[in-house]
């Protein structure tokens, strides 16, 4: 029996030498310029591949969208998130994938080849600005964001007020002293924080982005780890470790974070939107008035940023029905239909105006992340990110076990990024 | 005293060899419950709700008992449709395998023709020869046939493995070419020998082959997941992949459910083939 790791990491190398073999160069896509869409309703048979919930759901979803459109047919297949992307690769490089896809942003540099450029007549001007750069390559759209994401501080708000706070602290000291406050109220751990592993760099960055660091230069050229900004950010992120108020051997399958948010022994962590109903659902009855979502404290000269993510949804080069495939992304991406979709899977819609429907505005807990995402950042879209984040990810384990100095570890960081280069 | 000391003897025999039994017990013993305990738990598991899975400490015996996660499987996912596929898969697989693999395995091992020793070669070379170097390229040949998200495609590609090929001509060469020669001369076919002479002498091989088989077939992932293109062709373990784990969060009493189900026909046929499985297993040791 081959293992399944192996195999994955094998597929997706040999898929990446088919995509740079045989796939089209990297110009071709833009060079035809975007399809202009037909006026009419759309016709025929559009097929889609969603993951997870959005994919179970959806075909009952578009139901109002087949209505609207009589002669179209939408059919739906569900995918399963565990080597999801494999699938795509493979169906890219036997010209069988469906016409629309849903892509996860840090997916886009690898699959843009073989996407098509948007319509000029679809509108993303009202998007979260983060998640339209996500699609853009070389200045051309390919694809429309659908759902967005980002990371909240989930803390413990009866342990909090027990350890003497009211409110959660909006600056790093204050953060600090409330780590400090849940260990002193018998806490193990005040946080759960990323030592290293795979995106353990990315999972610290929203504390060096709120020092008002950035890893690449403005314009893309060249890599800035070395940076003051980004050495301060480890710094105080070591400091948790060194202070015995993270653990720098946590353990890392999914559902560990849960469980000790729970029983309060690591009464704060970072994680998306996914985890309010899931962890309201694992604390049982009334929970969810014991937890809340803050945004990441900022140094003194920062402004609050964190990671987002979320996911587009494209329509292949292969597509046979690109322009229904175009409306129905047109549709699915309504502010409208993005705010019943909200409430269908709890996907956060990527239109800012659909934030102002009460649905979302009312919650706080959902606000919060509307808030957040004002100032977000992203993980660069090049093509040898996944390359650069492991490196960078094997200095974080330096630094937060091994306690290397930062300075050293970001100077070594940088002459490995810039032998790499920005993929540009 | 003297009585007693002429039955000593006899009982120190007995105690020291029940004491040598009862630690080879106790060591399987031991074993036996360190390799039950991950199904114990998987099957506690499944009728336990997720706050409960994830609690720690864990729990052994349910608090809440429930029977959602089954019923999830049964009415909101459609597990017939999944179920059906698999079996499909599985039982054309291993009978395409028995019937090819038998095939070429006694060309290799009785017949005599040119070029035999380097085919054997090849087949050899191609066991060397990791599944996922072949992955894209075998779908790529797949989508051009035409076959993508049809029962051909998750079937025609396991029909004639190697190893299933190594396995049968290394146990038919064992057979005395005697029989076979004695079957020429009273005029039988080279089918008819095939048929009626050697394959009932490979009882022990084609059993283990045809377990090995159903096991990768019915536990693989990945191509299925690749190769059927719409959830009505998707098997057990993508189905399983597809509900109960999520890109951020895991639903474990439904993948823990699921398991069982998976799991279920696997036990049934250990116990129906358990005799063929030991021998098969002693087959495999002999080489």
């Amino acid at each position: 029996m081959k293992s399944r790791i192996t195999a994955v990491a094998a597929v997706a190398a040999a898929t990446a030498l088919v995509l740079s073999g045989c796939g089209r160069s990297d110009t071709a896509g833009s060079q035809d310029g975007p399809a202009e869409l037909t006026d009419g309703p759309a016709t025929g048979t559009v097929t889609i591949w969603a993951q997870g919930t959005e994919g179970e759901a959806l075909q009952e979803f578009v139901k109002p969208f087949e209505e609207a459109n009589p002669d179209v047919t939408v059919e739906v297949t569900p995918v399963p998130w565990d080597s999801a992307l494999n699938k795509y690769q493979t169906a890219v490089a036997g010209g069988t994938t469906p016409d629309i896809g849903m892509i996860g942003t840090d997916w886009m540099p690898g699959l843009v080849s073989s996407l098509q450029p948007t319509p000029d007549a679809i509108d993303t001007s009202d998007i979260f600005p983060y998640a339209v750069g996500t699609t853009e390559f070389d200045g051309v759209r390919h694809g429309v964001p659908w759902y967005v994401e980002t990371r909240l501080i989930f803390h413990r708000t009866d342990l909090m007020e027990e350890a003497g706070f009211d409110e959660f602290p909006a600056d790093w000291d204050g953060f600090k002293e409330l780590a400090e406050a849940y260990k002193a109220n018998g806490a193990e751990y005040a946080v759960a924080l990323p030592a290293g592993g795979w995106n353990g760099f990315l999972g610290n960055l929203p504390f060096m982005w709120s020092n008002g660091a950035d890893i690449v230069s403005e314009d893309g050229s060249e890599w800035t780890f070395d940076t003051p900004e980004i050495v301060e950010g480890l710094e105080y992120v070591k400091g948790f470790f060194d202070e015995g108020l993270a653990d720098a051997n946590p353990d890392t399958e999914n559902s560990s974070n849960a469980a000790n948010f729970v029983d309060g022994s690591v009464p704060m962590f970072l994680s998306g939107p996914w985890d309010v109903p899931g962890i309201a659902d694992a604390g049982g009855a009334g929970f969810e008035d014991k937890f809340d979502v803050a945004p990441i404290p900022a140094s003194p000269d920062g402004t609050s940023t964190s990671f987002a993510a979320g996911a587009n949804l494209v329509v292949f080069d292969s597509a046979e029905n690109p322009d229904a495939a175009w409306k129905l992304i047109q549709w699915l991406t309504q502010p409208e239909v993005q705010v019943e979709w909200f409430q269908t899977v709890n996907a956060l819609p990527s239109q800012q105006s659909a934030w102002d429907d009460p649905v979302l505005s009312e919650d706080p807990k959902v606000a919060a992340f509307g808030d957040q995402l004002e100032s977000v950042k992203t993980a660069p879209n090049f093509s040898n990110w996944s390359e650069v984040s492991a490196a960078a990810d094997t200095y974080v384990e330096q630094i937060m076990r091994g306690g290397k100095d930062p300075a050293e570890a970001m100077a070594e960081l940088q002459a490995e990024a810039d032998s790499m280069g920005t993929g540009e | 005293m003297t009585p007693s000391s002429t039955a000593t003897p006899v009982r120190r025999r007995r105690r020291r060899l029940s004491l040598g039994r009862a630690l080879v017990y106790l060591g399987l013993l031991v074993a036996v419950v360190l390799t039950l305990i991950p199904f114990v738990w998987m099957l506690l598991g499944s009728v336990k709700t997720q706050p409960e899975l994830i609690r720690r400490p864990p729990t052994w015996l349910p608090e809440t008992f429930t029977w959602d996660n089954f019923t999830a499987w049964f009415t909101r996912l459609d597990f017939g449709t999944f179920f059906f596929n698999s079996v499909v898969v599985a039982l054309f697989t291993v009978l395409g395998t028995l019937v090819f693999c038998s095939l070429v395995g006694y060309a290799l091992a009785k017949l005599d023709f040119p070029g035999k020793r380097t085919l054997f070669g090849l087949v050899l070379v191609t066991l060397m020869i990791p599944g996922v170097v072949t992955f894209i390229p075998l779908f790529v040949v797949v989508s051009k046939l035409g076959l993508v998200s049809t029962y051909p495609a998750l079937i025609l590609p396991f029909l004639a493995g190697p190893l299933g090929v190594f396995l049968m001509r290394q146990f038919m060469q064992e057979i005395p070419d005697a029989l076979i020669e004695a079957a020429r001369i009273d005029g039988a076919s080279e089918l008819r020998i095939f048929a009626r002479v050697v394959m009932p002498l490979c009882g022990p091989a084609l059993a283990t082959l045809a377990i090995l088989t159903f096991l990768g077939s019915w536990n693989n992932f990945l191509w299925p997941l690749v190769v059927a293109q719409t959830a009505d062709m998707y098997t057990l373990p993508v189905a399983l992949s597809l509900y109960s784990v999520g890109q951020n969060a895991t639903n474990y009493g439904v993948l823990l459910a699921g398991s069982v189900l998976i799991i279920v026909p696997v036990l049934l046929l250990f116990v129906l083939l358990q005799r063929y499985f030991i021998q098969g297993i002693a087959v495999t040791g002999i080489k």
